[in-house]
């Protein structure tokens, strides 16, 4: 699933949070709370309770008042990975037997970025819209696991995907906000919702969690290389939809594709998160390596 | 509206393989997409924008349709028949007499009936025909079955209207020749109707295009000359033709000078004579004009010519034992002067006349002669006293003769040739004979077959007409047998070699077709070996100066019914929609490739 090059490039990066986060355990991240690691954060008025330890003596002998000192506190960070195992992300203009290169890509994405928080000693818990779970986890002795857990739920998924079994994204995301801590989550999704995902992100947002958004979106999608009479069958819905393909209806669906993504990334923003399209045809060392670390979620 | 091929329309059938292709392609293919979300956003954006894009399969079905339907109309030939307009084969008569170049329809009447005819040469359809006939004196095709445009323009700004009056019986003639009467040629006749009784006699559909709109005209209906104690007195009657009562100065010149004018009050409908005496005998024409009048829509008839044949005198012989009637009728005769002999002079050549009165005689070649009583020229070989009249046969010398009170006692019954006819018949035989030798002996014989003296003919009014007449007929005032007036493109029977000066002043010598350049008014001046003498074209016509328009003259035997006559014109226009299938066609294929253009789309 991931080239050895490739992880080798990984084993460099770590993910950003935007701000920062409480964590469960002491990790390496640095903590809103105050801590005991060594890097001196504040004073604070000693109050009865406080562990006479951290009572900064030499403020005592000076003041002959007794001051707490504070020091930043270095937490650990768990990385939600929401992947959409939705039929859309299995779907492909041309049917054949392999995997979609929309959910390869997706898939592959999950496995990288699950294996750069492991790899930085983040707590992982990876979520897919059908339900399945893995995790929390942590340390990069669980990047086998996750990965075999991708592989698994690659399988299964797309056999729910044949079944053309719908999953709404509101709901899969509202579920996953009910049993969240404070943390970064990264939704790999097309987004194709007719509900949009709008009640999910709020929800997850509520929680703490800044919801950044992998936008999988295949060149089919983008720039779709239909023509003619066509009764389009949307694979979740099975809804039809008589379309005659000319010029104006593609240029129409070009401008309706570049105001829906905007209005994903404002829904994104608005709840504090980040957005960042995938074209699933790009090579994925070129998202990995090269977009997300423009865009500032490795570094 | 109609078709050519009717049949045509079963083509029509092929639209419902195209309906049933068309339903076919509409089931459309099924594509499975990831989501129909944008699909959907995108038609109802498109449909926002244009309702044309739920049409768009439905425009282009009606666009096939459509261009089925073009290609079918094309195939049906249809034609269109424009009220009035050309029929497949057009006769035009085109009025071109003297009436028509009144001027009560600016500039003139021809010029408007000009303008008629050449916008219905403009309006030639692809297959029509056109023949155009003019219609004056000598009605002529001047284009027979052209479909030529230029051709026909071009022989229509040639003609040019004639003072002659219009032979409607040839025109008529001449139209059913080219093929008026078939069934699918119509005759238009431009004219003002005067003088066209004959047009109900044309052949066929015809239709009248009545020219013109006021009949005021005045003319100079008579202008003539004679011989009066102090030199010459002229005759001119002006004419009003119209509705109203006129005034008109008319002026009288003798060859340049002015003699007289005066204003004649001339009533409508009616003639006004006046004479005018003073005309000095030297004159050797005159010339009337209509100077000033109000309304006189019709220039042609108002100057009017006469010659003076009194100042061309001719010789005549007399050979008598003496006769007084005969010698004062041949002295009452204006423009002869006689010369009287007992017996026969030794000069006898160079006289116009011979008279011979019961006298034998040997005369010059080519003498015309009037033989009295019984000659050695003639033998006489019995006589006879039956002489009561029996007829006059028609002849020059027996106009206005009337012989019913002469009486003769005896008469010689002559060993008259063959060509010496009876002009008047006793019941015993021939009283007086005429006629004109075939070979140069003679030339024109009028012999009497009785003595004057057994006779009371010289007692009778019958006697100088008798002279007279013989005179005229033998001895032509000019020495050769020309009228003094002749009408405008009248031919005149000069012979060839004559020398004749037109009133323009060009000088023509005559081959031997005689003199037909008659077109202008005014006075021909001729010269022929020793004879000289003039006469003068004059434009009296009653019926060409009767301008009045006859708007419901009745032209043809079946007047194109008005039915009828919107058939006339069948224009086919099948090139036409076999173009607009093509374009429909490239429509459809734009469509098709490009779409409908979206309107109002944002940039």
């Amino acid at each position: 699933m991931l080239t050895e090059s490739l992880l080798n490039a990984l084993r460099l990066l770590r993910l950003n949070a935007p701000r920062r986060r409480a964590g469960l355990y002491a990790g390496e991240r640095r903590s809103p709370r105050r801590g005991r690691s060594v890097e001196f954060a504040d004073y604070r008025n000693y109050t009865p309770g406080d562990d006479p330890r951290r009572v900064d003596w030499n403020i005592y002998a000076r003041l002959e008042r007794p001051y707490i000192r504070l020091f930043e506190d270095e937490e650990d960070l768990t990385v939600y990975l929401l992947l959409d195992d939705s039929p859309s992300m299995f779907w492909q203009a041309e049917e054949g037997d392999g995997l979609a290169q929309k959910w390869l890509c997706a898939a592959q994405l999950a496995a990288a970025l699950g294996y750069v928080a492991l790899a930085t000693g983040d707590r992982v818990v990876v979520e897919t819209a059908g339900g399945q779970r893995f995790g929390p986890r942590r340390g990069v002795a669980s990047a086998a696991l996750l990965i075999a857990f991708i592989e698994r739920i690659s399988v299964e998924s797309r056999h729910r995907a044949r079944a053309g079994q719908r999953l709404a994204l509101n709901a899969w995301l509202k579920r996953c906000a009910r049993d969240v801590r404070p943390g970064l989550a990264i939704l790999i999704s097309d987004m194709l919702d007719e509900d949009g995902a709008t009640e999910g992100i709020g929800a997850l947002a509520g929680k703490g969690l800044a919801v950044n958004l992998l936008h999988t979106l295949c060149p089919d999608e983008l720039t779709p290389a239909l023509s003619g009479d066509l009764q389009l069958v949307d694979v979740e819905t099975n809804g039809a939809q008589d379309v005659s393909l000319d010029a104006g209806v593609l240029a129409a669906y070009d401008r309706q594709l570049s105001a829906w993504r905007a209005q994903v990334a404002a829904e994104v923003q608005r709840f504090g998160g980040r957005y960042v399209l995938v074209n699933t045809s790009q090579p994925l060392e070129a998202i990995l390596l090269r977009d997300l670390r423009r865009e500032g979620w490795l570094s | 509206m109609d078709v050519l091929n009717p049949l045509a329309f079963w083509f029509a059938l092929l639209a419902i393989p195209i309906v049933l292709l068309y339903l076919l392609r509409l089931r459309r293919r099924a594509q499975p997409v990831s989501s129909t979300l944008l699909w959907r956003r995108a038609i109802l954006d498109r449909e926002a924008n244009t309702l044309w894009q739920r049409l768009r399969r439905n425009v282009l079905l009606l666009l096939q349709l459509a261009t089925l339907a073009f290609l079918v109309f094309a195939l049906a030939r249809p034609y269109v028949s424009a009220p009035g307009g050309p029929s497949r084969q057009i006769i035009v008569l085109l009025d071109a007499s003297a009436s028509m170049q009144a001027a009560d329809v600016r500039p003139s009447r021809f010029e408007a009936a000009r303008a008629q005819v050449r916008a219905l040469i403009e309006a030639l359809g692809m297959n029509d025909r056109m023949t155009l006939i003019a219609v004056d004196g000598t009605p002529r095709a001047l284009s027979a079955l052209s479909n030529d445009k230029v051709q026909l323009r071009a022989a229509l700004d040639a003609l040019r209207p004639t003072l002659s009056a219009a032979n409607w019986g040839a025109a008529i003639a001449l139209a059913a020749a080219v093929g008026a009467g078939s069934e699918e040629s119509t005759t238009f006749i431009f004219s003002d109707g005067a003088n066209a009784d004959d047009l109900a006699l044309l052949p066929g559909a015809a239709r009248f295009v009545p020219i013109g709109e006021s009949g005021d005209n005045l003319s100079l209906s008579t202008l003539a000359l004679r011989r009066v104690r102090d030199g010459l007195a002229a005759l001119v009657r002006v004419t009003n033709h119209g509705l109203r009562d006129e005034q008109a100065l008319v002026a009288v010149r003798a060859e340049e000078a002015l003699i007289d004018a005066r204003t004649l009050d001339v009533p409508a409908g009616g003639a006004v004579e006046w004479t005018v005496g003073g005309i000095p005998s030297t004159a050797r024409w005159i010339q009337a004009e209509i100077k000033e009048a109000r309304y006189n829509l019709l220039a042609a008839d108002d100057v009017a010519y006469a010659v003076n044949a009194a100042n061309v005198a001719r010789r005549a012989l007399l050979i008598t034992p003496g006769n007084l009637f005969l010698e004062q009728a041949l002295a009452a005769l204006p423009g002869l002067r006689t010369t009287r002999a007992a017996a026969l002079p030794p000069e006898i050549e160079g006289y116009d006349l011979y008279v011979l009165d019961g006298v034998s005689a040997t005369l010059p070649a080519g003498a015309n002669a009037l033989l009295i009583g019984a000659q050695g020229i003639f033998t006489p070989t019995a006589v006879f006293s039956d002489t009561a009249y029996v007829r006059t046969a028609p002849h020059p010398i027996a106009r206005d003769l009337d012989w019913r009170t002469v009486s003769v006692r005896d008469a010689y019954r002559l060993a008259a040739p063959d060509w010496l006819r009876p002009v008047v018949e006793g019941q015993g035989g021939p009283l007086v004979l005429a006629g004109e030798s075939p070979d140069g002996a003679l030339r024109r014989v009028v012999a009497l077959a009785f003595d004057l003296r057994r006779s009371d003919l010289p007692l009778q009014i019958a006697f100088p007409i008798l002279i007279a007449n013989s005179v005229a007929w033998l001895a032509p005032p000019q020495g050769l047998d020309i009228p003094l007036s002749v009408q405008p493109g009248e031919v005149v029977a000069l012979p060839a070699g004559t020398r004749v000066t037109l009133p323009s002043g060009e000088t023509v010598t005559l081959g031997t077709q005689g003199f037909a350049q008659t077109e202008q008014p005014g006075v021909y001046a001729f010269e022929a070996g020793q004879v000289r003498g003039a006469f003068a074209v004059n434009f009296f016509n009653v019926a060409e100066s009767r301008i009045a328009p006859n708007p419901n003259l009745t032209a043809g035997q079946s007047s194109p019914a008005p039915a009828a006559e919107a058939q006339v014109a069948q224009r086919e226009f099948w090139h036409i929609l076999a173009a607009l299938a093509l374009a429909l066609l490239v429509i459809e294929w734009w469509v098709y490739q490009r779409g409908l253009p979206t309107l109002g789309r944002r940039a």
